[in-house]
């Protein structure tokens, strides 16, 4: 039984692994394929689908709705607009120091709010993502105030790309690799917790479970993937000030999980290209639709098709599979019998 | 493994459907051929500086003017039309870096003209320079534009510099109000940070201890009580105000709804306009306003003195044209239509090659003369980076009877030494 599980998993890492390297594969190729702004814009979604994988690990796994990703993603990028800009660290290693921070924040922020639950929980959160960017307005000291801070904008290291193409890749590389890392927490035992500790908490505690410490973890790895985010938002942009990370992003971020699907990473894929065309897209028709439009998608996704662009993908599968067995049940099985009776 | 084959098909749909846009890159610079040429800025057309929404229209309707032949010299310039592309970034400088991209990466513009804030032109200066994009006549009188030229050489400022202004106002105080207690009401960056340097450099260093109190406030504060408690509180007399002109508006509500008037108000011309004060005068009376002091460079379009003025004949005949419906005697399109002006200039200038690099040495190698929306006698004048202040001489005005009156003689503020 034992190795058993171990192919199975080795199986679906790789799986995982490639599902990732056809991203990469898209990646790799896309930001050839059209001009250097779309680049920048593929950059941003990388960036999105880190974020929102940190945020479905707490809201779809754990079942804790937060409405303060963005709020974490403001710590993220100003841990690494400070270190950059008063320590002259160099951007790429405020990337790993900005998740770790953040996570701290995050676990610190945890021990107090997650006694909250349901909607306390997501006031509390929503309070965060109010006061974070009036912080970081007041202390200008490190922040730079409204003004905001500039950041220098990173070159290529490989001549032949430019600094889009480049802040693609290295986003998207990142985000593979958290990708995975996210699969492989949730896929054992703490994955287990956290589906237990949002399906059936009494259960849970019962099987010797703690769900502060469970909550908490959650909250903390969320809030981390949120850092790398903020942090690569902040190099990719190349500024940030409060307003990069007003109330409405941590809205935007969440209906991007929800679009993409709670509960599955695949699904956060699309999220992202949500988070980054939808705004722009509506915007183009009037100036007040985007929030007219977020509003309607999702009210349109959770009738239709609670579970998001994930579960439209696994339903249109389901069904090409209902459509396709009989045929090929059907030839596998009398081939053997037609076989029989020639003999 | 079937969501993974869809996965991976899904990404060769897509790379199949992406290939074909596949985009030649030329050599010349981008957003110039030889029958156009492209250019583009960020405006607040909404948000707390969206009264300047017009400036960007006024800029359009002189580039129209000189595409159809305005000016004299054929259409448009050197036989390139000029396409002016301007996005609203609400006075948000994380909307002004995005949009910029934006504009550069995708519009492929060839030049930034006019985009207008300080911390907003701030926010996009390092990545205009490291792209070698000019970032052309900003609109903003910070002093840094034309101080910092030889870090930033792709960065020219165009109006008179803030300190500049306001050192002006600290040599008037110190001439002839002595023991005048001084307060700065000011925006909290930069553009606000100027007029307190400044000052104290008109002051001068025996006077320098006049500056009793300052307070600031953030472009999105919506009320500026406190600040003006806070500097009546100091036993301000002499107020100046440093503020856009939303904010400077509610200040002067706010001094009459407190019953406080200093005894003298000198508030920074990009908001003390006959386009702006009207508006104060009705919310605050006019007792509240008159005897403000600030000065001027371009001519006021509600100054009757300008009547039969050429300049402003012109600048009317535009309006009419290619603005109809809009409203002349807001001085924010003549504005726009001095900096437009200036930018036709440069172009010309720039010469039939046109390149990012012909366009910066031409801003920055100007002798002009000849801005007929310019007060008369204005030079527009640089000279590379040992002198980068387009225009740099200005007029004081007063505030009395619902309009502007000039005092004194136009005199020369360019910085010198710095």
């Amino acid at each position: 039984v034992r190795s058993r599980v171990n192919s199975e998993f080795v199986g679906e890492l790789l799986m995982r692994c490639a599902l990732m390297l056809a991203v990469g594969l898209t990646v790799v190729f896309l930001p050839r394929a059209f001009d250097d702004y779309f680049n920048y814009r593929l950059a941003l979604v990388g960036i999105y689908f880190i974020s929102i994988v940190g945020l479905n690990v707490v809201t779809g796994y754990n079942g804790q709705l937060t409405l303060g990703h963005g709020a974490f993603m403001a710590f993220g990028a100003y841990a690494t607009t400070v270190l950059t800009t008063e320590y002259g660290v160099s951007v790429y290693w405020t990337i790993p120091v900005a998740g770790l921070v953040t996570g701290v924040f995050g676990l610190l922020f945890g021990f107090p709010a997650l006694r909250l639950s349901g909607v306390y929980l997501a006031l509390a959160t929503f309070g965060l993502a109010v006061s974070v960017p009036l912080v970081a307005k007041r202390a200008s000291g490190w922040t730079g105030g409204s003004a905001g801070k500039v950041l220098p904008l990173p070159q290529s290291p490989i001549g032949s790309l430019s600094t889009n193409q480049w802040l693609s890749y290295l986003t998207w590389a990142i985000g593979a690799c958290l990708y995975v890392a996210a699969w492989i927490v949730l896929r054992g035992r703490f994955g287990r917790a956290f589906r237990a500790v949002r399906d059936a908490p009494i259960a849970a505690v019962a099987a010797g479970l703690s769900l502060a410490r469970i909550k908490t973890l959650a909250f903390a790895i969320s809030a981390a993937y949120a850092g790398v985010a903020g942090a690569l938002l902040a190099i990719a942009i190349a500024f940030v000030n409060p307003d990069t990370f007003p109330v409405s992003l941590s809205i935007l971020l969440l209906t991007g999980a929800v679009v993409g699907g709670l509960g599955s990473l695949e699904g956060m894929l699309f999220g992202a290209v949500f988070i980054q065309f939808v705004p722009k897209w509506s915007e183009s028709i009037n100036n007040h639709a985007p929030t007219v439009m977020y509003g309607l998608i999702l009210l349109g996704v959770l009738l239709v098709a609670p579970g998001g662009a994930a579960q439209v993908v696994s339903r249109l599968i389901v069904r090409l599979k209902q459509t396709f067995r009989p045929l090929y049940s059907r030839t596998s099985r009398s081939s053997p019998a037609t076989q029989r009776s020639e003999t | 493994m079937r969501r993974f084959l869809f996965a991976l098909g899904t990404a060769v749909a897509s790379l199949v459907v992406a290939l074909p846009g596949a985009l030649a890159s030329g050599h010349a610079d981008p957003g110039v051929t030889s029958k156009l040429v492209s250019i583009g800025g960020t405006f607040p057309l909404s948000g707390p500086a969206s009264s300047y929404a017009p400036i960007p229209a006024g800029m359009k309707a002189y580039f129209s003017y000189v595409n159809a032949g305005g000016g004299g010299k054929g259409r448009g310039v050197n036989g390139r039309q000029i396409s002016f592309t301007y996005l609203d970034d609400g006075y948000n400088p994380a909307q002004t870096v995005a949009l910029t991209r934006q504009l550069v990466e995708s519009n492929h513009v060839f030049a930034i003209v006019g985009s207008l804030g300080t911390s907003q032109n701030e926010a996009i200066q390092q990545y205009l320079n490291q792209q070698k994009v000019p970032q052309l006549y900003v609109s903003t009188g910070a002093t840094e534009w034309g101080a910092n030229n030889k870090q930033y050489p792709w960065t020219v400022g165009w109006q008179p510099d803030y300190q500049s202004e306001s050192a002006v106002y600290g040599r008037y105080i110190a001439a002839n109000m002595a023991g005048a207690k001084v307060g700065v009401l000011y925006q909290n960056d930069a553009f606000g940070k100027d007029y307190i340097a400044g000052l104290e450099v008109g002051l001068g260093a025996s006077h320098k201890s006049q500056i009793v109190a300052t307070r600031s406030s953030e472009p999105t504060d919506t009320s500026v009580t406190n600040q003006l408690l806070d500097l009546r509180r100091a036993g301000v007399d002499t107020l100046m105000i440093a503020e856009l002109p939303g904010q400077t508006i509610t200040a002067y509500a706010t001094m009459a709804k407190i019953g406080w008037k200093p005894t003298n108000i000198f508030t920074t011309n990009v908001s003390a306009t006959s386009t702006f004060l009207p508006t104060a005068v009705r919310l605050a009376g006019a007792a509240a306003v008159d005897g403000t002091i600030t000065t001027e460079y371009q001519k006021d379009p509600n100054d009757p003195k300008w009547a039969n003025d050429a300049g402003m004949k012109l600048y009317r005949a535009i309006m009419a044209k290619y603005l109809p419906g809009a409203d002349p005697s807001n001085g924010n399109y003549a504005y726009g239509m001095a900096k437009a002006y200036t930018v036709v200039q440069a172009l010309r200038a720039a010469g039939k090659n046109l390149t990012r690099e012909s366009l910066m040495n031409a801003a920055l190698h100007m002798n002009d003369k000849s801005n007929p929306f310019l007060l008369p006698g204005m030079v527009t004048k640089t000279n590379g980076s040992k002198d980068a202040f387009p225009i740099s001489q200005q007029i004081l005005a007063r505030w009395q009877n619902g309009g502007f009156t000039t005092f004194g003689s136009l005199f020369d503020t360019r910085p010198k030494g710095l």
